[in-house]
């Protein structure tokens, strides 16, 4: 069929079409060197024992075997990570909606918010890591120095097993700032006379939320939703650097343990066969997601 | 015919110089280092350039690499089998199969011989698999110092190099201020070390078959208690005052100079610190059980010729320079690199102070490494059972269910240990 139409294609059709293809050919060539062949390395890695050393030893499936039959730590880093996934994802979410409808307010100096609120989003991971563990020291950190004057006794945060892992929910709320702008630029979309005839029909900023702004922020809030899951799956640096999966591995998350596996243990053939799960997960959890979004994501253009 | 004879015997006449140039082109050994508080950047290039005065058939190439990325590079280069430095350091064990053997190069060298370096840390750092794998450079150990202004204003006499564990936890007491924030001496930084082993605990069998009756044992046991006995008096940092307020992650050694911190498991390096901060300060060994052997924590970098150098001969010439007793001299005398060469730590500068007579004393000692060497696995086994610690450090479990708890945890122990030595061996 490609050939039939060649051949039945003018000469500048032809031409144009040669052009696009050899365009095409850096992007294919990058796609194949760092994505494709990586991958493909990758899940040949998978069934193998390798230190990376010493040549690989196929082994087959047993790294996947001993993963899901033998290896309580593969369990607990993987509840500990959905554990987080579900605390804060919602979380964010919610949150960085609520800052953007904030940010979307015409009052002045709305901008200097806005730089303010983005900072975090960009700053190092290890640099604002050691801030949040400075003041949510138990002791002497500024969070619970100001709850004693509240009258309330802290938390031990990080280093209290049932609280670390909120803690570390905590802090990647701080950084909502960056999903807020993406949701800034979607509620900027949203055309200003639907709200005009809104107010003429008497609807009141309830009413206006729940009946245009929302429904027509669904195509962000979907791209939100993927992202900032993705995101919460590959939560590590917090973990590294403060509570090195503990207390109690109440925080050690898939991430850290893929680490550890492979460039502490050099099991790299375990590590990978980990992070191929891990994108399986992710894969299906976006499936998922995405088949859902017919019944709740609303496109102007349907 | 004449003719003939006279043009090649000027054409050789002619030649001769060239393949004389060619003859005397000199050898170029890549080496890759990093910078430390033991020899910075300045130090090793001028070490190389001395080097590379004396030896005008061999040019060393220095390659100062940022420690943070020094792993990654050298793990990339040596499993690919090429671009890898003639010499580096190899200070990771996971890289010792990729070095070469020095034995026959270390036989026939008159200036380097093994028993010339101190046994504990030739015998932990550079035999591998009975082959010498490199040379040890410089050396380093953990002991504890204690704050002698500290210990007087408590009126507490300062700890003696025969002292106990029990000791231990009862100078922590006696010297805390837990209402002033002051603390007696700090907790260890994990299980299964120096004074795990002086109590006699092993993780597992020197076989590497099973946890059980090791990690239970009753010496290990008994470790764990008196972990949980130390937390207990309320006279030690906790890991969240460590984290934030310490800011030197090999050891409190800010606390223990800013007076808040009476005793500390520290290192050479952080000695040095004290000295130049002006401390009055001793050293005694980390405490031992009587009749059971005395350990300690200590380690020397493995400096190594990689196994694919084209250059063998080449590269054991600088690398004997560079961690022989010229190179080791040199770094100490311009740097701060503590020799393994007992005849070059002679000259060590504070080998005649008390604290120095008493770091030497600690360097004799049983290393810790002798059996972890051995013993791959060790990292793998105590990731599994690092409840226990955890458990313990945090106060949420009674001392008399530690025997139970550590009963518990034979079975992941067991799994974990079998899983590593089926992919790594014993």
């Amino acid at each position: 069929m490609v050939i039939a139409r060649w051949r039945t294609a003018s000469p500048n059709a032809r031409r144009e079409a040669v052009e696009g293809y050899v365009s095409l050919i850096p992007w294919m060539i990058g796609f194949l060197a760092f994505t494709i062949i990586p991958i493909g390395v990758s899940i040949y890695v998978s069934l193998t024992q390798w230190t990376g050393m010493e040549p690989p030893r196929w082994i087959g499936f047993n790294n996947y075997v001993r993963m899901f039959t033998n290896d309580p730590l593969f369990w607990q880093a993987l509840k500990v990570t959905l554990g987080f996934v579900a605390l804060s994802l919602p979380l964010k979410l919610v949150l960085g909606l609520g800052l953007a409808l904030l940010l979307n307010l015409k009052i002045p100096g709305m901008n200097f918010f806005r730089t303010v609120f983005y900072i975090p989003a960009v700053i190092s991971g290890v640099a604002v890591s050691l801030m949040w563990m400075w003041l949510l020291q138990p002791d002497t950190g500024v969070v619970n120095t100001m709850l004693y004057f509240a009258g309330i006794e802290g938390p031990q945060w990080f280093w209290d097993p049932d609280w670390a892992l909120p803690s570390v929910a905590l802090m990647s709320i701080w950084k909502v700032g960056g999903s807020a702008i993406i949701y800034l630029a979607g509620l900027q979309n949203i055309p200003a006379h639907l709200y005009e005839a809104a107010e003429i029909d008497g609807a009141g900023a309830w009413a206006r939320f729940w009946r245009i702004t929302l429904p027509l922020l669904t195509p962000t809030l979907f791209f939100q939703l993927i992202i900032e899951m993705i995101d919460s799956f590959k939560v590590f640096t917090e973990a590294f650097v403060i509570t090195h999966g503990g207390p109690l591995k109440a925080t050690y998350f898939y991430l850290l343990y893929f680490y550890e596996e492979a460039f502490q243990n050099f099991n790299l053939g375990y590590a990978s066969a980990l992070a191929l799960v891990l994108t399986v997960i992710i894969l299906l959890t976006t499936i998922f997601v995405n088949y859902t979004s017919k019944r709740w994501v609303y496109y102007e253009s349907e | 015919m004449k003719l003939f004879l006279r043009i090649s015997v000027f054409a050789l006449l002619i030649l001769l110089p060239t393949l004389n140039v060619v003859a005397q082109e000199p050898v170029t050994i890549e080496w890759w280092t990093v910078a430390s508080e033991e020899f910075d950047e300045a130090v090793q290039r001028a070490l190389v350039d001395q080097f590379n005065a004396e030896h005008t058939d061999i040019q060393v190439n220095m390659t100062l690499l940022p420690s943070d990325g020094y792993d990654e590079r050298m793990q990339t280069t040596l499993g690919a089998g090429q671009g890898a430095p003639d010499v580096a350091l190899f200070w990771n064990t996971n890289w010792y199969p990729q070095a070469l053997d020095l034995t026959a190069l270390i036989e026939a060298d008159p200036d380097i011989d093994p028993e010339m370096y101190l046994p504990g840390f030739w015998n932990t750092r550079v035999v591998f698999n009975d082959q010498i794998i490199g040379l040890p450079l410089g050396v380093g150990a953990n002991f504890v110092m204690y704050n002698k202004d500290m210990f007087d204003a408590a009126g507490v006499a300062y700890p003696e190099p025969d002292w106990t564990p029990e000791d231990y936890i009862a100078k922590v007491a006696e010297l805390a201020n837990p209402d002033a924030r002051i603390w007696g001496g700090d907790r260890p930084r994990g299980p299964y070390r120096a004074i795990w082993y002086n109590m006699g605990a092993r993780l597992y069998s020197d076989d590497s078959t099973t946890t059980e009756g090791y990690l239970n044992s009753a010496e290990s046991v008994a470790a764990y208690q008196w972990l949980w006995d130390l937390v207990a008096t309320n006279g030690t940092p906790t890991p969240a005052d460590l984290e934030v307020l310490g800011t030197e992650g090999t050891g409190p050694v800010d606390l223990f100079l800013a007076d808040r911190l009476a005793m500390a498991t520290l290192n050479q390096g952080h000695m040095q610190n004290a000295i130049a901060a002006n401390k009055r300060f001793g050293i005694v060994p980390e405490p031992q059980v009587p009749g059971n052997t005395r350990h300690v924590n200590a380690w020397s970098l493995t400096v190594s010729v990689w196994k694919g150098t084209e250059h063998p001969e080449e590269a054991y010439e600088w690398l004997s320079y560079w961690a022989g007793p010229v190179g080791q001299q040199f770094l100490m005398e311009n740097g701060n690199l503590i020799p393994s060469i007992p005849s070059v730590l002679e000259n060590w500068e504070a080998a005649d102070t008390d604290y120095g007579q008493a770091f030497l004393s600690v360097l004799e000692l049983e290393q810790v490494a002798a059996w972890d060497n051995k013993h791959p696995c060790k990292g793998t086994v105590l990731r599994a059972v690092s409840d226990a610690w955890d458990l313990v450090m945090l106060g949420e479990i009674e001392r008399d269910a530690i025997q139970a708890m550590l009963d518990g945890l034979v079975p992941a122990a067991d799994a974990a240990l079998e899983e590593c030595v089926g992919r790594l061996g014993g």
